[in-house]
């Protein structure tokens, strides 16, 4: 494939996947209001909402590293849409992920959550820097399960490479990882709750107690590329999970409704389940799914 | 021309110049100068003798008194041993009468007198055949110690002699009776004719030995029938102690060497016993022991007791005997004469007194030759003789392992408390301590003591087989740099990079072709450049640094070059000073510097003692190749020279000493010591474990038990690291945490693990010196570690920060630098070899360290900038310079990894063949998965640039604000301390997890050493300073040893 065709895809498959990242977002945003009595802003607020960021004039900079922060967040999430083989049996929308496996995904993640982390840490806002340090401290905890499950899943299917994983899964609904191992499966969506910045788990951003946490001093147009990244990346978090545990899928109409689905989970149970402080989040992750976790490991290393 | 040093001469020059004294009573001058004449006669008749043996062309010289054979006379000897004895012994009589000139003219010719009689004595014992004349000389030793001591005048040597003369009495009696059961079985009293006449004497012969054996046992001072002679050191002058320890222990040691070989009737195990006994038991009384006199005494005791168990143990060792009791007591009566001399110049006993010796820097040089000379260091004939004496005891037909073991322990204790007390003279405040008195009179005896143990040091190494005399080239370099140590710093680290680049030239074309051996060089010697490079920004004279910073290099270099494994063990040895001395310039570092030195020095004597077994099990070959298929015990062997190297891979477990050695230690010793001198330790593991390989069955639980300290010392060192306060600490945790990444990788005794070995080897070498020289240089510059008191520094010091942000990135293993081929070969090592259950904490750990590394970069460059930091400039271009030269070489592994995995991967796969990652370019494919590190980067670097040009693009204004102008409910704070969030950052993450940080380890150590303390205490109850307490001890011993050993006839 020519190397014009590749970034057309590759176009083609960011507009997609953040359209589909807004609206999750404003239909989220949605429910969350309906659950709480609360009419809720429209479904479409997120793109007036990003329109209106990019258009302000003014922007206030603390410095490089504060500058660069949030476009090392966007490249974290362009990048992992770009590395991650979206369409099973699509070339084009394999993108780049020929440049590396799961595990270049696994680690690629951190490549935002670090640059992010260190242009807010140059604004000097102590909120940030509170922010930053639960997030890692959370993460550390979510990781564990997370690594488990995905460990088990690499063992079960002995590749590393997401498209042959995919390919694993294809004869049909049961042989979906999440019914073939679904002690992984069932780690990996305790997992996945931490890393979606959702009740129990976003006392990270704690909004109204350390103001939005990490990003409190972006604003304009800083704020609109952050924005741009939180509608691309947890979709893109969602189509990893789809395609490790959930069979991935061979045309957009299939996938779309799994990371919806998927992305779902985190919402009900963020709106069921009011926030962790941190170290109560710690030790969550580190008994049910941590036990939950290794018990797939040892199933799969004997069973 | 030998013959015109006819040993009777000892004997008429110390009568005739005793004689002429009391002539010249009342002429001060003269009656000294005769003395110090008489005490060079005897040396030169010694020298004379003991040059002509070591020419080759000594003869052994007996003389008969009056012109009878024996038994009608009494017959002198002069063999090499007595040569060596005699010349030990006259030198420090001669040292000693120099060092006390002053005090012996002041108490007269009659002191003088009995000096001299004193060293003629103790000579003569060592000449004489005859077991009467031994004894005679034996008693006037005894009167000549006690008289010297009563004309001393010091208030408690009275007490003190009286004790010793009744004790000696006391002993004289047993000899007495075994000489009088001697005669009347044998009927002659001459040395030899007994041996032979002895052995059929029946029971009486039997008890004659037993007797004049104990006897002279009981002179050698044998726990715990030894107060007597205790009291007699913290009484006696120093110089005289030094006299007592080097000569008349030399002469007693050597007397019973000559009584014991009587055939049936040896008392070798007994010995042997005694001498055991007395050595682990003096070393332990030592420990709790605060006076320094006392402490060398113990010390004395303690080395006696190791040459005692030599001599019992001649049949094991053979012919090499007499050099490791040559080695040993060389080491010992010159060690301990300059210790005896320096105490006598420190006012104040304690040991922490000894601080005083910083105001004379000679004397500080003097008592580190003195005390890692007596441990058994390189270059000192102690080191080969230790060597011989553990090898041996392994090696013959029934080893001696529990026994070589208690050696070894024995030893580590005594670097306990000798290094301990050298590290107060080092570090402890001595400006309200007492003068010293060390006029330069006084320095001439301990500085020739010095001089003499470097040039046995030297003639000893030449003795020696598997040691290539080129591996003291650079020990002459440091010499040199030693003799230049006045000149500013600069000068000397011109000429150190100079040297070190010679011989990274001579090496080149040696080790070219061997991959492996050129990446730990590289690291090692590249590693020595760099940080040379960084020392430039000292300015001053910087004492001592050079020469120790390359004695450490150089061991490294040895450890590279080794083609035996005493080699090997010397190199080990040698980096082990450089870095001890290294380590303990830092301001606080007195503790972490000893603790590092304990750790290193039980950590070697456990490789010692698994190469002792390696030997055993080739025959005594000590080539590297005898470390391959051990055949004694090589489950312990093996384990014990891993143990011994993970000791200086700080892995869990025996990492205590590294966060405060290495936390206290300044900037560019900080990168040597972590970059650099812990690959030594990973080197050692490669070593071990090549030779060791996977298919013996034991291996696989001494591979699994290294696997699991690999996974906890990252794990537990990486969650350590997040709690650390101070940034230097910080990194010191994190190289435990990333040595356990190599360890566990070497571990799994697989390509793709050692690929993970070696590519860390290599990068951590390259981040981690980075963050050491710019976490060191920025401590250096702020005058603190604490992170809490930085922040902000990225507007003052922009370019460190973009290469520590480098170095995180590295570290952390983040696309689309270096670091992540690590990550992604980790996986794809756990699930190739199943490695899942270490594999999966140590992923864990690899995302723990996520917590440190952005503590670490937010603390101090980021956040808000302190009022006091706001002048601050850049760190030193002389760190920043090897910074950058580090960073390069990152650039551009990132972008082509593959330069250096793959040819480390063709060279593995001449170990390990399976698992091998193809390489397409920069694309590396395995099994289980891929990835092309140039393509990541391209990727990620287009996003990125895209990105930031279209967000360039789209900007309008852009106004910079300052530091407090910030979202803050509305106000601005007032002082950047505010609202920097930095002290306790991990506050949630230490209540969760906090309990994994508690500090199991140390306690257990602590608690080791409590206990060995209160043994100490307890034993040491026996010395009361009671007369008749001690007269008790020895009858009671005597009476325990004949019923014991005279159990044994029936």
């Amino acid at each position: 494939m020519s190397w014009t065709l590749r970034i057309l895809y590759a176009l083609l498959t960011l507009f997609i996947v953040m359209n589909v990242g807004l609206l999750l977002n404003g239909v989220t945003r949605k429910i969350y209001a309906r659950v709480n009595r609360r009419v809720g802003i429209r479904f479409y607020q997120p793109y007036i909402d990003l329109v209106k960021n990019y258009s302000l004039t003014n922007l206030v900079t603390h410095g490089v590293m504060f500058y660069l922060g949030p476009i090392f967040r966007l490249t974290s999430g362009v990048g992992l849409i770009l590395f991650i083989p979206l369409i099973y049996g699509s070339q084009g929308f394999s993108n780049f992920s020929f440049s590396g496996d799961a595990v270049l995904i696994l680690y690629f993640l951190f490549f935002g959550t670090l640059g992010m982390a260190l242009g807010s840490g140059e604004s000097g806002q102590p909120h940030s820097a509170i922010g930053v340090a639960r997030g890692l401290a959370q993460v550390t905890a979510a990781e564990i399960p997370l690594v488990l499950s995905f460990l088990s899943v690499f063992i079960q299917y002995q590749s590393l490479s997401i498209t042959e994983i995919v390919g694993a899964q294809q004869s049909g609904i049961l042989q979906w990882t999440f019914f073939t191992n679904p002690l992984a499966g069932v780690t990996a969506l305790l997992a996945f709750l931490g890393s979606m910045m959702r009740s129990p788990f976003d006392v990270v951003l704690a909004p109204q107690e350390i103001p939005i946490g990490p990003p409190t001093e972006y604003h304009g147009a800083f704020l609109g590329v952050l924005q741009t990244n939180r509608a691309i990346f947890p979709v893109a978090k969602t189509i990893l999970y789809v395609n490790l545990f959930f069979g991935g899928a061979a045309s957009w109409p299939a996938l779309i409704p799994k990371a919806f689905l998927l992305y779902m989970w985190s919402v009900v149970v963020g709106t069921v389940f009011p926030r962790y402080r941190v170290d109560q989040s710690i030790r969550w992750f580190l008994k049910v799914p941590l036990a939950l976790g290794l018990l797939s490991i040892v199933c799969i290393h004997f069973c | 021309m030998v013959a015109m040093f006819n040993p009777i001469y000892f004997v008429v020059a110390g009568l005739a110049a005793a004689f002429l004294l009391t002539l010249f009573h009342n002429r001060e001058r003269l009656s000294y100068f005769i003395m110090i004449i008489a005490l060079s006669l005897m040396m030169l008749i010694s020298l004379a003798h003991l040059a002509s043996f070591l020419a080759g062309t000594g003869e052994i010289v007996q003389v008969f008194t009056a012109g009878f054979a024996p038994p009608f006379s009494i017959n002198f000897q002069m063999g090499p041993p007595e040569a060596l004895l005699t010349a030990i012994v006259s030198l420090v009589g001669l040292l000693s009468g120099i060092y006390l000139s002053e005090q012996l003219r002041k108490t007269g010719a009659y002191a003088q007198a009995v000096y001299i009689v004193l060293v003629m004595g103790m000579n003569a014992m060592i000449l004489t055949r005859d077991l009467f004349n031994l004894f005679v000389f034996l008693e006037i030793v005894s009167i000549a110690t006690v008289g010297i001591l009563f004309l001393s005048r010091s208030r408690t040597s009275v007490n003190t002699g009286f004790t010793y003369m009744v004790a000696s009495g006391l002993i004289s009696v047993v000899l007495l009776i075994g000489i009088v059961f001697a005669y009347m079985n044998a009927g002659s009293l001459n040395i030899d004719t007994l041996s032979e006449s002895l052995v059929m004497a029946g029971r009486g012969g039997s008890i004659a030995v037993l007797l004049i054996t104990l006897a002279f046992l009981l002179e050698l001072k044998p726990f715990p029938a030894n107060g007597w002679g205790i009291d007699l050191y913290t009484s006696a002058p120093g110089a005289l102690s030094a006299l007592i320890s080097a000569g008349g222990m030399s002469a007693t040691y050597y007397a019973l060497a000559k009584v014991l070989p009587v055939g049936q009737w040896s008392h070798d195990s007994l010995v042997a016993a005694v001498g055991g006994i007395t050595f682990i038991a003096s070393q332990i009384i030592a420990l709790k022991q605060d006076d320094s006199r006392r402490l060398l005494g113990y010390s004395s005791i303690g080395q006696i007791g190791l040459l005692l168990v030599v001599l019992g143990f001649s049949e094991a060792l053979g012919d090499r005997r007499d050099f490791i009791a040559a080695g040993l007591l060389i080491t010992h009566a010159l060690s301990k004469s300059i210790l005896f001399y320096i105490s006598d110049m420190v006012q104040d006993d304690s040991l922490r007194g000894w601080a005083a010796l910083r105001r004379k820097p000679v004397l500080l040089v003097l008592f580190g030759v003195a005390a890692f000379a007596l441990i058994g260091f390189p270059p000192f004939p102690s080191f080969f003789a230790k060597w011989d004496l553990i090898l041996l005891l392994n090696g013959g037909t029934e080893g001696y392992y529990l026994l070589s073991a208690m050696v070894l322990a024995g030893s580590l204790i005594e670097a306990v408390y000798l290094f301990r007390w050298f590290s107060y003279a080092l570090k402890l405040p001595h400006e309200d301590l007492p003068e010293l008195a060390s006029p330069t009179s006084r320095l001439i005896a301990p500085v020739t003591a010095a001089l003499v143990l470097a040039g046995a040091s030297w003639y000893v190494s030449t003795l020696v087989s598997g040691f290539s005399q080129s591996f003291l080239i650079p020990v002459a370099f440091i010499l040199l740099v030693a003799v230049i140590d006045r000149l500013p710093a600069w000068s000397k680290n011109v000429i150190s990079i100079a040297g070190v680049s010679l011989y990274i030239a001579d090496l080149y074309p040696r080790i070219a072709g061997d991959l492996m051996t050129m990446i730990f060089a590289g690291i090692f010697l590249v590693g020595a450049v760099l940080t040379l490079l960084s020392g430039f920004y000292y300015k001053g004279r910087r004492a001592g640094f050079y020469p120790m910073a390359l004695t450490m290099f150089a061991g490294l270099a040895a450890l590279i070059e080794a083609a035996t494994i005493l080699e090997f063990f010397w190199g080990w040895e040698l980096m082990a000073i450089g870095s001890y001395f290294l380590l303990i310039r830092g301001k606080k570092s007195m503790p972490h510097g000893l603790s590092y030195l304990l750790f290193s020095i039980g950590g070697s004597y456990s490789i010692l003692y698994g190469f002792s077994l390696a030997a055993a099990g080739a025959g005594g070959v000590i080539a590297m190749s005898s470390l391959v298929g051990i055949s004694v015990m090589p489950a312990l062997a093996y384990s014990l020279m891993l143990l011994g190297f993970l000791t200086k891979t700080a892995s869990i477990g025996v990492h205590i000493w590294l966060p405060g050695a290495h936390g206290e230690a300044v900037a560019d010793i900080h990168f040597m010591a972590s970059a650099i001198l812990l690959k030594a330790g990973v080197f050692g593991l490669i070593t071990v474990l090549l030779a060791m390989g996977s298919e013996a069955g034991y291996t696989r639980w001494i591979l699994l038990a290294l696997g699991w300290i690999g996974v906890l010392s990252a794990l537990l060192g990486n969650i350590s690291a997040a709690f650390q306060e101070s940034a230097k600490r910080l990194l010191a945790w994190s190289s435990i945490g990333q040595l356990g990444y190599i360890v566990w990788g070497l571990a799994s005794m697989s390509h793709l693990g050692w690929l993970i070995a070696l590519g860390y080897s290599v990068t951590h070498f390259l981040y981690k010196g980075i963050l050491f020289l710019a976490i060191g240089g920025i401590a250096l510059k702020i005058g603190t570690p604490y992170m809490y008191k930085m922040g902000g520094l990225i507007k003052r010091m922009p370019y460190s920060f973009f290469a520590v942000l480098i170095a995180i990135i590295t570290l952390s293993g983040v696309p689309p630098l270096v670091g992540f081929s690590a990550k992604w070969i980790t996986y794809n090592l756990i699930i190739s070899e199943q490695l899942y259950y270490q594999g999966f904490v140590i992923l864990i750990a690899g995302i723990i360290a996520f917590l440190y590394l952005f503590r670490m970069i937010y603390t101090v460059f980021l956040g808000q900038l302190k009022d006091n930091l706001r002048s601050v400039g850049e760190i030193s271009i002389w760190f920043r310079i090897p910074m950058y030269l580090l960073l390069i070489v990152i650039l551009v592994l990132s972008f082509l990894p593959n330069t250096l995995l793959r040819p480390i991967g063709d060279m593995l796969s001449g170990i390990f063949p399976e698992e091998a990652i193809v390489w397409t370019g920069s694309r590396g494919v395995t099994s289980l998965g891929y990835f092309d590190g140039a393509m990541i980067m391209y990727v990620i670097v287009g996003i990125f640039v895209i990105l930031t040009i279209l967000f360039l693009l789209l900007r309008k204004q852009t106004q910079k604000v300052k530091q407090f102008n910030i979202f803050y409910s509305g106000e601005a704070p007032s002082r950047p301390e505010l609202s920097h969030f930095s002290y306790n950052f991990f506050a949630h993450y230490r209540k969760a997890v906090g309990a994994l940080a508690l500090p199991l380890v140390t306690g257990f150590w602590d608690r080791v050493t409590e206990i060995i303390h209160a043994v100490s205490d307890f034993i040491r109850r026996i010395y009361t300073g009671n007369g008749q307490t001690y007269l008790f001890h020895i009858v009671l011993y005597v009476v325990v040893v004949f019923l014991v050993q005279s159990g044994g006839y029936r």
